[in-house]
């Protein structure tokens, strides 16, 4: 049974309570360095989205906000980047679940390991796209509006004039961290008063030793996972609405080509992409650099050819390299500048292609990703059932 | 009404598959003129990039054949195209690929017959389907 | 520069044309882009038709050539080396079939001749994207390895060494001689299998240049052809082979007895065992599970007794790794246990024995002494030999076994022969199989000896007796399909003719060696007719039933086959790298290891210090599973490229305009100045 503690939280303010249990870390030599999304231009300068943040001086913690509800990047690639080959002490990462995932992938892929960092998951309510986030932080201090937005979307209430949460956030079924070292608890819990954390790992387990903090209260844990589950179900809910949408709308080749069709090949969507970890793309290679008599060969053959070629190839190709990887977080929606659906697309097929591997992306560091491995005996179907 | 023809793209390992059509073809056993082989090492060397390039092309469908399990000539090529081509089934299905566009099959170099029923079979199923959607599409 | 493309289009007399209009096909392949010449050719692979080729390339400047003929696996060398005799290097060439995927399969001449310009076009696209690839030369270390002792590895070792080159020939078990040293008679010839294996035997003891190694297992193989190391595990023997004579006086001491192995569990033998006085080595070695000394136990009386002092019960493990250039399996098979099978009754009824057994009754120095007497001593008045049990049979193995009717005839012989005239002996067969020189011959002899052949594989074997004939014997049930009648024949013995399997822990040993095994579990060899000795591992060959089910003469030549290939390449001392393999491109590889884990042949290491895979060209076979999977193309099949299949499938999909009229057999089909039309899906 995961350890549950208490975190006390002073002046109703859980984002200050959150930055003194970080500032801890790095006081009692528990972690190097500390990972978090933190306000850079707070000093009276324009609200700009909250950037991951690597600080070690604790005094340096004061804006750090891993709470606010904005998104700008999936943190799993930078905490790749802190934690792929030697590193220098250990690393503390306060991440979103959806980040806790696709982190867990990138390990799989030795894109980054697990034995010099320890994972904060934390209550994800979700965050609204970058777009959004600046209209809804207004001229607002930082802490007065997360913790509105945390009192707010509590309640379910997230979206309001210019602003509305994120689909991928909406749809999301996985708002808790399970992976990570440490999960912070928001779910039905008076963040008034408290967070709570459970370690889910032994690391997790031995840093609540060591920070002796006190047990919670057995019905606090109980009323968050109540919350935890109706939370789900709702989203759930949202997500399933959101797939039929998208099936239909993708039905066939020619609505997927409609649906794509404001694609300009920018490749925004795959180097937003956490799991998308090719250093460069097969499509930005010379396989794909075309000589000017293919282009003619092509567009001869129906008589016409969109340009930019190959946008079907990318995306057919995009899903069959990552959907089974794809963690939902919506950072391909967030970066596309055409607002093109990716996030519903890659959502609605990684569902398919994973259950049809009985796999889940992110689940657990030591399931293999399932084209990495191969059995002699499977999916006889493939092949008429004949194997 | 004329007969609809389709134009079908094989990826065939040179150790069974590709020697089987050999050894069709030294037996004159008849075979539908739609399938075109893309001759591969293994199928395990098969991308599932050419299998999209193929059907975006405007193949009608995309036959795969290599080698019985156990019996590889790269020891186990051929269970990872199985795995491959699972993923392409999933992925392809959902946007109203049918799902005998892609077919994956194991024909042992001795087996010639097997090879060109394969051909033949596959042919008419794909003729009753009718063309695929990109064979009418706009490359994009 | 554009690519300057020549185009050739065979009729293989008139095997190609006029099926395909070869001539329309190289006026259309003429039309396409970077081609300069389209040529048709009655044989292009005869000296002219090769000729052809050179002359243009030299003549036209040609630096990308196109053959469109037979199917490459027969003439693809042929062209290459054309081109290469022309000073263009031979992967700047492709070859397409157009005849046993064309013209021999699809009866419309239109039909066909509008493949094959599809087939020539897919191969122009593909062949502006090739490179220049060169084959690399790598040393071979000239000793060999042979695996396994039995006769097939003790001859192909006795060859190898004869040549000069060293062996170095490990067996599993304590001495050599295989399954062969368990026989007593060998068909059809019946001379002993001790009077014609065991000069062969005490030759490799004597030969130099054999180095013997039993009671020793490979465990690890890596390297590549030309250049292998293996790991030898040598197991602790107990006795010191240097200060051992062989006397045997141990064998007498010892007080532990277990079931013998050799024997096939008729008789026993002691914890210190040798198989026979005439095994060689002839030194015992001691069953460490029996042993009392090795168990915690007081004994130590081998060692008392001994009068060398060669006991040594301090012996431990050892490795020793070996260099070597080529390898030769010779592992040899397993007889199918028929415990399985119940309805034959093997392990409840003591008169029911396997083959083996049964060649150990008929041996002089098994545990009868020779004598084909029951449990009781008694010499049976009837016996019943049950054919393929196992073989040919879609419940255990669906090969058929090939040895299994000759031993039994030779079976029949020796009853008769040694029990007696007046024996009755019934062999219950679905076909008899005598194929081999002096095979039919011999049933021939055998049926004139009065042995009785009842067609029909018996149901069951029974002790339950419905007349009084049938008190206390066996009953054999069965149906003589014959007669289309069942019968039931009582007898006081039955031997069952099991299957040869492969060995239990094949798949493990084809791990190591890093070869395949085919549907029926044994290896696979490179091609079932014209590859039977060698491998798709490059140095590795098979001898012996380790391949599939074998009787001593094909094992023997087998063998044979196997040390002359493993000798060419040894003798050689080079061997030719082909280029097509895999190759990582490190600027693009990201170091994700999916590669190396789908490698199945560990050519794949991962670069630490740069982070990215790196393949060991020598090792690699280039199937591609690392291509197939890397996400961003870094890893790629020399002469495999995506560039490459991607041209061809452009190709293989651009819609081809083609003539709608018949051509008329016998001339140009271009002559016919046909009106020409689009195909269906370019119309699409």
């Amino acid at each position: 049974m995961a350890t549950t503690v208490s975190l006390e939280v002073r002046d109703a303010n859980p984002t200050k309570a959150l930055r003194e249990f970080l500032a801890r870390l790095l006081t009692e030599g528990l972690a190097g360095g500390v990972l978090a999304g933190k306000h850079l231009s707070a000093n009276g300068g324009p609200q700009g989205a909250v950037m991951p943040t690597l600080v070690t001086d604790p005094a340096l913690l004061e804006t750090t906000d891993p709470l606010a509800p904005s998104f700008p990047l999936n943190a799993a690639r930078l905490v790749s980047r802190l934690t792929r080959g030697e590193g220098e002490g250990s690393l503390a990462a306060v991440l979103r679940p959806c980040e806790v995932r696709a982190f867990t992938e990138l390990v799989k892929l030795n894109q980054g390991a697990m034995d010099n960092v320890i994972l904060i998951g934390f209550d994800c309510y979700g965050a609204y796209p970058n777009a959004d986030y600046p209209r809804f932080i207004a001229s607002r201090a930082p802490d007065e509006a997360t913790l509105a937005f945390l009192a707010a979307a509590s309640k379910g209430l997230t979206d309001g004039e210019g602003y509305t949460l994120a689909r991928a956030c909406k749809a999301c079924e996985h708002p808790a961290a399970g992976g990570a070292d440490l999960n912070i608890g928001l779910f039905g819990v008076d963040t008034g008063q408290r967070l709570l954390i459970t370690a889910n790992t032994p690391r997790g387990e031995g840093l609540l030793n060591r920070l002796a903090l006190s047990d919670t209260d057995p019905a606090h844990a109980q009323a968050r996972e109540s919350a935890l589950e109706e939370l789900i179900a709702a989203r759930s809910e949202y997500r399933d609405t959101m797939f039929a949408e998208t099936a239909t709308a993708t039905e066939s080749l020619g609505k997927l080509g409609a649906y794509l069709s404001n694609c300009i090949s920018c490749y925004n969507c795959r180097a937003a992409c956490p799991v998308c970890y090719c250093k460069e793309c097969v499509f930005l290679t010379d396989v794909f650099d075309h000589k000017p008599w293919q282009y003619m060969g092509w567009a001869r053959k129906n008589g016409q050819l969109r340009m930019p070629t190959d946008t079907l190839f990318f995306h057919l190709t995009r899903l069959s390299h990552m959907s089974l990887s794809c963690v939902g977080c919506g950072q391909c929606s967030n970066a596309c500048p055409n607002g093109v659906p990716v996030m519903e697309l890659f959502r609605l097929v990684g569902d398919r292609t994973q259950r049809a591997f009985g796999y889940e992306a992110g689940r657990n560091a030591e399931e293999a990703p399932p084209l990495t491995v191969f059995r002699e005996k499977e999916f006889a179907e493939v092949t008429g059932g004949t194997d | 009404m004329e007969r609809f023809e389709p134009t079908i793209v094989a990826f065939v390992c040179n150790w069974c598959t590709y020697t089987a059509a050999d050894l069709a073809g030294t037996a004159r056993m008849i075979q539908s003129p739609n399938v075109r082989l893309v001759r591969m090492m293994c199928t395990g060397m098969v991308d599932p990039k050419y299998v999209l390039k193929a059907l975006l092309g405007g193949a009608d469908a995309v036959l795969i054949s290599g080698c019985h399990p156990g019996d590889c000539h790269y020891i186990n090529g051929n269970y990872k195209a199985r795995r491959r081509v699972k993923l392409l089934k999933e992925i392809l299905t959902g946007f109203g690929v049918d799902e005998r566009r892609v077919k994956l099959t194991w024909v042992g170099a001795s087996e010639g017959n097997e090879f060109a029923e394969t051909v033949n079979e596959l042919v008419e199923d794909i003729r009753e389907l009718g063309p695929g959607e990109t064979s009418r599409m706009m490359v994009i | 520069m554009a690519n300057r493309i020549g185009v050739y289009v065979c009729h293989c007399g008139s095997n190609i044309y006029p099926r395909v209009d070869s001539p329309k096909v190289a006026e259309f392949a003429q039309r396409l882009r970077g081609v300069v010449v389209g040529r048709d050719y009655k044989f292009m692979c005869s000296d002219p038709g090769q000729d052809m080729i050179i002359n243009d390339i030299r003549q036209l400047g040609l630096n990308r050539v196109v053959v469109a003929s037979c199917s490459p696996r027969l003439h693809e060398k042929t062209f290459q080396n054309a081109v290469l005799r022309a000073g263009l290097n031979p992967f700047l060439f492709q070859m397409t079939c157009i005849r046993e995927h064309c013209s021999w399969v699809h009866p419309d001449p239109v039909e066909a001749t509008a493949k094959a310009m599809r087939l020539v076009a897919a191969a122009v696209d593909r062949v502006n994207w090739h490179e220049e690839l060169y084959s690399r030369e790598e040393n071979v270390h000239p000793d060999v390895l042979v695996v396994g002792a039995g006769i097939a590895g003790i001859q192909a070792a006795l060859d190898i060494s004869r040549s000069g080159h060293r062996v170095h020939l490990v067996e599993r078990s304590p001495s050599i001689g295989g399954h062969m040293a368990q026989f007593d008679k060998t068909f059809p010839t019946l001379d002993c299998a001790a009077c014609i294996s065991t000069p062969k035997m005490v030759a490799v003891s004597q030969e130099p240049n054999i180095n013997l190694m039993t009671w020793a297992e490979v465990k690890e193989v890596s390297g590549f052809v030309g250049n292998y190391k293996a790991t030898v595990r040598l197991k602790p023997r107990y006795v010191d082979m240097d200060k051992c004579t062989g006397c045997g006086l141990c064998l007498e001491k010892c007080p532990t007895k277990v079931d013998s192995e050799f024997e096939e569990g008729l008789a026993q033998r002691r914890a210190i065992h040798r198989n026979s006085p005439q095994a060689v080595p002839n030194k015992p070695v001691i069953d460490a599970s029996a042993c009392r000394v090795l168990n915690g136990k007081k004994c130590g009386v081998c060692a008392k007794f001994c009068p060398s002092g060669a006991i040594d019960f301090e012996q431990r493990e050892r490795e020793v790794e070996l260099d070597i250039g080529t390898i030769v399996l010779a592992t040899g098979f397993d007889t199918l246990d028929p415990t399985p099978l119940g309805q034959y009754g093997f392990g409840r009824f003591p008169e029911v024995y396997t083959g083996l057994q049964f060649e150990r009754l008929n041996n002089a120095v098994g545990p009868t002494g020779g004598k084909i007497v029951m449990k009781n001593g008694q010499k049976p008045e009837s016996v019943a030999i049950i054919h393929c049990v196992g073989s040919r049979d879609v419940n255990h193995h669906e090969y058929c076994s090939r040895v299994c009717c000759m031993y039994a005839l030779k079976y029949d012989h020796l009853i008769k022969d040694k029990v007696g005239h007046a024996t009755r002996v019934y062999n219950f067969y679905i076909d008899l199989r005598c194929f081999g020189k002096g095979y039919e011959e011999f049933l021939r002899r055998v049926q004139e000896e009065g042995v009785t052949f009842i067609r029909g594989r018996p149901a069951e074997v029974t002790d339950q007796a419905l007349t009084p004939e049938e008190e206390g014997k066996l009953i054999v049930i069965g149906e003589d399909t014959l007669l289309a009648r069942t019968i039931r024949v009582p007898v006081d013995m039955v031997v069952l003719c099991t299957a040869m399997e492969p060995r239990a822990d094949v798949a493990e040993v084809a791990r190591v060696f890093g070869i395949s095994q085919g549907l029926d579990g044994f290896f696979l060899e490179e091609h079932p007719k014209l590859g039977p000795v060698s491998t798709a591992t490059d140095g590795i060959f098979l001898a012996g039933t380790c391949q599939g089910p074998k009787d001593i003469p094909d094992a023997v030549a087998h063998a044979a086959g196997a040390a002359a290939q493993a000798l060419a390449l040894a003798a050689r001392g080079k061997v030719t790298i082909s280029p097509t393999v895999s190759h990582i491109d490190p600027d693009v590889c990201i170091g994700c290891k999916t590669c190396i884990g789908l490698c199945a042949y560990s050519a794949i290491e991962f670069d630490a210090r740069r982070g990215v895979s790196v393949v060991n060209e020598a090792m690699c076979k280039g199937c591609g599973s690392c291509a197939g999977a890397c996400p961003s193309g870094a890893a790629q099949i020399r002469h495999f490229t995506e560039k490459e299949i991607f041209a061809e499938l452009d190709g293989l999909l651009a819609p081809v305009r083609i003539p709608v009229t018949e051509p008329e057999p016998g001339t140009a089909g271009a002559a016919n100045g046909a009106e020409e039309t689009e195909t269906a899906e370019a119309q699409a």
